[in-house]
């Protein structure tokens, strides 16, 4: 830990003179941050978690008394690593013993001597600091040791090759072999019980198994071309004569690195059915390890130049294998082998760099570092988090994005920057859903709605979109708040939060809703525009196929000489006029439209009186405006009368139209049988609608 | 005025503070900064509004307040209140709230008076 930086304490309580006492005596040496109650010290230690070094608690205090602070950093794992020194009034021993219970470090009654709370609060930092130091020790002896281990394994077995005339390689190549097998089996069964560290311990073992080979006569080991029998009974020796070696090693022999050596040693020659050597051992009796070295073995040896054969091509090694051309295995591993058969050729070739192997015993260590209780997260892990936190944060305003984490319990919000500042919120919400400024914000109902869709969510499909409005100092805009929800490790998995940004789309929306409008609305009168409205009707007519409907096409006589007397603005005028009396005699559910020029129309559905209705309709439209007399001609189809689709629909309205309109105009006519031979009032004969013949 | 006598006027116990604290500046630093606390118009208010809950935490940071400066007298009768008010209102709250009120005035008549002669 650097020591230049000051280290940081949280003093969490609820008198402001009571945290400048304990600040005064601390300042010189620590920085000081503030809390004056049990959430807004939960807050600071979720958002600064891995910056503070000690934590003063008061017990009594309003929102979160000292005990929910306790909690929730149990909860959150966060008293393993920060110490808590307790300091209150309260001194019963129940109080007391409920601190300690709670992983409280220590625990000083007021009134305090200053020089005390000093010296405990400097020795608890020390000790930790010792303890996170230690940490970081051991992680870096470990990984030392193991480093040296492994290039000393891998001197021993290079002499073996050596010796044996081979490539050098093939130690290297069946681990990495035995690595992947081991963690594609991890990931179908848990029938093995492998540790990450067995894996590792396995992989480490795997490049010993032909230490027996040193023992076979050199003339055998490299003789080109088929053993001999006897030959071969001398080559069988070595898996034994390589156990025998570790079973006779002056030390170690309790190693657990060399009994597994020792098992692949001994029985890599075994097979699945039974017919292997030395012990003839059947299945699941020979240890997983040896089988999978086993199987890497042959596949290595298989893709490799020997002396006594050709390479083959990785794809002919893997069907031989599958095939059972090269021995008996675990139909298990054989088919962990074929999970991964295609990306094999590449992971051989990546994984023969010393880096990548560094790497991954790197992330070994680390592994087991997080899985041992006793042992914090190295101090390493934390200047990688801490780095990770300073790379999001940056990011986080540079991207001018609303970023938000949400932790379910406690229920808290945590704001980047920007978002805080362009919301008018503080980076920290406690309880959001009844916190009056965040209300302000978000609609409670709509906050409910998404914690709900975050909560039913699962590990796989955790992401989701919300379009809600939010209020930005002021105003409310469309945003779509995309989010993942965020849930625990343990089995099974709990939600314990989501993180997520909200996008401002309301201009992009606006933009498309009047885009909208504009294309299913007539610009003159507002009205729908014949396309849209025809949409509309077969929607009506298919959701609605038993009701009775009524199609009515109406248009203005002597609208042209409308037009021509007192100009086309004139003109316009009146449709206007005319298609606000329309909107306002008919009903809620029923559909408008301007068809073009002077024409428009209306869809309707009716009980039992249709005439009443459309007589009540035509009589509202005809009246006066300005010097000109409105005056009607319309035509009505019922489906009740003709076929009920629109085409046939709108076809009949219009001849009932054409009929008025021959007939002298100025009233509203049904259409029947009669009708059916005569022409279209609207389909136009010189293609200008508005100068229509009316 | 010294602390010293700020102190015998309040009925606090100066040596004791000064033993705990370990500097003159530091509890006169404090015990001037006593007049800003909040704590006490909070007693009242919440006691008014008969928001014991709210009264008993007062109480509470008035008490944790006295202790840590040595402020004897104030810290008993607070101490005595919070008691009383720790499972909500009592008969003999109303008691103890007055003698609160007294001892509240009596030391805040004290820091007033040494902090105007230490100012003067």
């Amino acid at each position: 830990m650097s020591t230049e930086q000051k280290q940081k304490i949280l003093i969490v309580d609820d008198s402001e003179l009571n945290r400048a006492i304990l600040a005064d005596m601390l300042a010189d040496e620590y920085e000081i941050v503030e809390a004056e109650n049990g959430l807004q010290g939960v807050g600071l230690l979720q958002q600064q978690e891995t910056e503070i070094s000690l934590v003063l608690l008061d017990i009594v205090m309003p929102q979160m008394d000292g005990f929910g602070v306790l909690e929730v950093m149990a909860q959150n794992h966060w008293i393993d690593d920060i110490p808590v020194i307790m300091i209150s009034a309260e001194t019963g021993s129940s109080h007391i013993e409920r601190a300690y219970e709670l992983g409280v470090t220590d625990f000083i009654s007021r009134p305090f001597d200053a020089l005390i709370v000093h010296r405990r609060v400097v020795n608890t930092i020390l000790l930790y600091a010792k303890q996170k130091r230690l940490v970081g020790m051991v992680a870096d002896q470990i990984y030392e040791n193991q480093q040296r281990s492994s290039l000393l394994i891998d001197i021993l077995s290079h002499i073996v090759e050596f010796r044996n005339g081979e490539s050098g390689l093939h130690v290297l190549n069946v681990r990495t072999l035995t690595e992947l097998m081991l963690n594609q089996l991890v990931q179908k069964t848990d029938r093995y019980h492998l540790s990450p560290s067995d894996i590792s311990m396995i992989c480490t073992a795997s490049s010993l198994h032909d230490i027996g080979k040193i023992s076979i006569d050199e003339k055998i080991l490299n003789k080109p071309g088929r053993f001999t029998d006897e030959e071969f009974a001398v080559m069988k020796t070595h898996s034994l004569a390589g156990a025998e070696m570790l079973e006779n090693l002056p030390i170690h022999q309790n190693d657990p690195l060399v009994k597994v050596a020792y098992d692949i040693c001994r029985w890599h020659h075994e097979r699945w059915d039974g017919r292997g050597y030395p012990d003839g051992l059947h299945g699941d009796e020979i240890p997983i390890s040896a089988q999978i070295v086993a199987l890497a073995d042959v596949y290595d040896a298989l893709t490799s130049k020997r002396c006594y054969k050709d390479s083959f091509p990785h794809e002919t090694a893997i069907q031989m294998i599958l095939d059972g051309k090269c021995g008996a295995f675990n139909p298990l591993l054989l088919d962990c082998l074929r999970d991964f058969a295609d990306d094999l050729p590449a992971h051989m070739n990546n994984s023969n760099s010393v880096a990548q192997r560094s790497r991954r015993e790197m992330r070994n260590v680390a592994q087991e570092m997080h899985r041992h209780e006793e042992l914090t997260a190295s101090e390493r892990t934390l200047q990688l988090l801490e780095h990770e936190r300073m790379k999001y944060s940056f990011f986080a305003d540079m991207s001018k994005e609303i970023q938000f984490e949400f932790t379910a319990s406690p229920p808290m919000i945590t704001l980047s920057n920007w978002g805080a500042e362009h919301l008018g919120l503080d980076e920290i919400i406690m309880d959001p859903l009844h916190q009056p400024e965040a209300r302000e914000v978000m609609d409670p109902a709509d906050f409910q709605n998404l914690v709900d869709i975050l909560r039913s969510t699962s590990p796989d499909l955790p992401v989701v979109t919300y379009d809600c409005k939010l209020n930005y100092k002021g105003a409310w805009r469309w945003t779509q708040i995309i989010a993942r929800a965020t849930w625990s490790n343990d089995e099974p998995p709990r939600y314990t939060g989501a993180i997520g940004k909200a996008i401002d789309i309301h201009d992009s929306r606006m933009k498309l809703a009047s885009l909208e409008r504009q294309a299913s609305h007539d610009a003159l009168t507002g009205l729908l525009n014949h396309a849209y409205a025809k949409k509309r009707i077969l929607e009506r007519i298919e959701s609605r196929p038993t009701a009775s409907c009524a199609l009515v096409i109406f248009d203005l006589d002597h609208f042209k000489s409308a037009n021509d007397t007192y100009g086309h603005s004139f003109g316009d005028q009146v449709l206007v006029h005319l298609a606000e009396k329309l909107r306002q005699c008919i009903r809620g559910g029923d559909i408008a439209a301007r068809v073009g020029g002077d024409e428009f129309l209306i869809f309707l559905e009716y009980k039992d009186d249709v005439e009443t209705v459309i007589s009540r309709i035509f009589q509202s439209l005809c009246g006066q405006f300005e010097h000109f007399p409105l005056s009607i001609s319309m035509g009505v189809a019922l489906t009740s009368t003709s076929m009920c689709d629109y085409d046939h629909l709108f076809h009949a309205a219009d001849q009932a139209l054409y009929t008025v309109k021959r007939g002298g105009r100025g009233q509203y006519r049904f259409y029947d049988e009669s009708m059916r031979e005569t022409l279209s009032a609207i389909s136009p004969i010189d293609g200008d609608e508005s100068e229509q013949q009316n | 005025m010294t602390l010293q006598e700020c102190y015998a006027a309040m009925s606090g116990n100066y040596d004791d503070a000064i033993g705990r604290l370990r500097s003159e500046r530091l509890v006169q630093k404090f015990v001037l900064k006593f007049l800003d606390d909040g704590s006490y118009d909070l007693l009242c208010r919440s006691l008014e509004e008969k928001n014991y809950e709210e009264a008993f935490r007062a109480a509470h940071t008035i008490k944790g307040v006295c202790q840590n400066l040595s402020i004897t007298k104030l810290q008993d009768s607070s101490s005595r209140l919070c008691e009383s008010l720790r499972n909500g209102y009592t008969p003999e709250s109303g008691v103890l709230a007055e003698e609160v009120r007294e001892d509240y005035a009596q030391t805040v008549a004290a820091i007033q008076t040494f902090q105007k002669e230490s100012a003067g």
